[in-house]
């Protein structure tokens, strides 16, 4: 209490009293998050290393032998491996299309904003409608194909999401237009943050636009890009719902993401390896947001 | 943001031809990627079995609208999904818009050690994924697996760590003038808390708000293995059924139709607050 600055002092006239009355106003959100997230991560992480289905009562520690048997059915690596790819392709969809639309759309006037406003409906839409809605405009005889016919000799009929090829890039890119609306208002807060006489000044020391952007927009707009980077792929390492609508999975394991396999064993009753794949995302979500946020913290600066 | 200094500086009719350029190459690029996909779902929800068995973007030759509306009413149980989605979605961002500001007034203004490492539990809690087997083993414990009760619950423990994390970055910047005026003038915690606080950090809680609405209204991932049987369906629940239902794959029409009313609430609710909704999230509510 001492350390506080000198800006609090008048609260801490009575410290004992008040510091009961703030854990009574936080314990309900407390209660849930520790009902709802805490316990069930740590419980998730124990349990991952015991044998538990739903063919018995008794659960038993058996070590490592979920992830050597889900290793050694190739479902661990290759699960591991699809979910990256999905989150890669996602974050990149989303933060190359939401900083160009940002861009163009970062000055609030009134084209602008029916602009903001038809590019953010995708956000709306549940990740399922958005993965259904694809589907068809995917569809080898779709709007897409039958554009891309015309530019070709005979029916172009490829199918984008029944390939083995393509397929884990089309649901990435449906999951990465569906919240791109997003990513593109937190980038134009960003760049409406920058204070306008650094922009004037380089303007007047002769930076043409593609140098303004490089040289100051970019690392003055690090914040952003902590947050839409870190968001886009750590959330995308959960995925689900969109390729339960589009590929379930296939063609093939082309797009078993980890989620996807987390319910594949708890449907055959294998709680214990369903456990152990629940892990593998947790344990891929700090490998890659811990290292990713030091790095992009380091890189921001202030104007 | 008005009369941006480049425009100024540039000749008039030079700006105002850039600007139609980049209007023209906006709307070039937003044909594809938003007004096809919404064209493709509401004029396939529009037409017959056989038409839609190829989604085309063509409009119907024999249009099929009621007859669609009257099958997703009836067969995917659109009105029983929609009582269940409201049934959710209303105590849930309550619930978290409530309870998060609660407990983020508390943890703006605490020094104490073991209540901030509850917060920065909570906020860990927006980038670790959910542990959704084990919640369940809760719920069943608890009693309450399959039931809408359980999934509420599950859904405020799960989302509340944003709004507990954008309001304590916002309270902690504001001044406690306010809080000491209105202690000096006698009012007890509570009202502190409703008359002072909750006014205060109104735009942030709007902004989390829609982040939460848009995102209980849409969960398909929890639904899925905590709702159990058609009568507690939630609208991408009976959506995920219905499109799964019929024997021959994906009836376009069916589906979208059933898209179509999914969305619809949401879509409304976005027309008449578009203007608030894009001015609290374009001004860094997000990133706090």
């Amino acid at each position: 209490m001492s350390s506080l600055s000198s800006v609090q002092a008048p609260n801490q006239t009575r410290p004992a009293r008040k510091a009961r009355f703030r854990v009574w106003f936080a314990l309900p959100s407390m209660l849930l998050v520790g009902f709802f997230f805490v316990v069930p991560f740590i419980a998730n992480a124990v349990l991952s290393f015991t044998r538990w289905t739903g063919f018995s009562n008794t659960i038993t520690f058996n070590g490592l032998t979920n992830f050597r048997q889900m290793f050694s059915l190739g479902i661990l690596v290759h699960s591991t491996l699809v979910t990256i790819g999905f989150a890669v392709t996602t974050m990149a969809v989303q933060n190359l299309t939401g900083l160009a639309l940002a861009k163009a759309l970062q000055q609030s006037n009134r084209v602008n904003s029916v602009f903001r406003t038809v590019f953010f409906l995708p956000v709306l839409m549940s990740p399922l409608a958005a993965g259904y809605i694809w589907s068809a405009v995917l569809d080898p005889h779709g709007p897409v194909n039958s554009f891309l016919s015309l530019f070709v000799r005979g029916d172009f009929t490829y199918s984008w999401l029944g390939n083995q090829h393509s397929a884990l890039l089309a649901v990435g890119f449906v999951d990465g237009w569906k919240w791109c609306g997003l990513v593109t208002l937190v980038y134009i807060a960003g760049l409406n943050s920058i204070p306008r006489q650094v922009v004037e000044a380089a303007i007047i020391d002769g930076a043409g636009a593609w140098r303004r952007f490089r040289s100051i927009e970019v690392p003055l707009l690090a914040p952003a890009f902590t947050f839409n980077i870190v968001v886009t792929l750590v959330g995308s390492f959960s995925a689900l719902d969109v390729i339960f609508a589009t590929t379930k999975g296939g063609p093939g394991d082309a797009t078993s993401v980890l989620n996807v396999a987390v319910y594949r064993q708890y449907g055959q009753g294998l709680f214990g390896t369903s456990s152990s794949l629940s892990f593998m995302i947790a344990l891929l979500v700090i490998a890659t947001a811990v290292p990713l946020i030091t790095y992009l913290r380091r890189r921001e600066v202030t104007a | 943001m008005n009369a941006p200094a480049p425009a100024a500086r540039r000749s008039r009719p030079r700006a105002k031809k850039l600007a139609l350029v980049r209007y023209a190459i906006l709307t070039l690029i937003a044909i594809p990627w938003v007004v096809l996909p919404f064209w493709v779902l509401l004029v396939n929800s529009w037409k017959t079995d056989s038409e839609a068995g190829t989604p085309t973007a063509a409009l119907p030759t024999r249009w099929a609208l009621v007859d669609n509306l009257k099958t997703v009413i009836q067969q995917g149980r659109y009105f029983i999904g929609l009582k269940n989605s409201l049934i959710v979605a209303v105590p849930v961002v309550l619930g978290v818009l409530l309870l998060g500001s609660m407990a983020a007034w508390s943890y703006a203004r605490t020094a104490k050690r073991s209540l901030l490492a509850t917060y920065y539990l909570t906020a860990l809690s927006i980038i670790l994924p959910p542990a959704i087997v084990p919640t369940v083993v809760i719920l069943t414990k608890a009693h309450l697996t399959g039931s809408v009760l359980g999934y509420i619950l599950a859904l405020v423990g799960t989302r509340i760590g944003v709004i507990v994390f954008l309001t304590t970055g916002y309270i902690r910047g504001l001044p406690l003038d306010f809080e000491d005026a209105a202690q000096i003038d006698g009012a007890n915690r509570w009202q502190i808390y409703w008359h002072v606080i909750l006014p205060l950090v109104r735009s942030v809680l709007f902004t989390a708000a829609v982040m939460t609405v848009i995102n209980v209204w849409n969960d398909f991932l929890f639904a899925l293995y905590m709702i159990k049987g058609m009568a507690n369906s939630t609208l991408p629940l009976t959506l995920y059924n219905f499109a799964n239902a019929g024997q021959y794959g994906l009836r376009w029409n069916l589906v979208f139709m059933h898209v179509v009313l999914t969305s619809l609430p949401l879509v409304i609710a976005y027309v008449v607050l578009q203007k608030r909704v894009m001015s609290g999230l374009t001004e860094g509510g997000v990133t706090g």
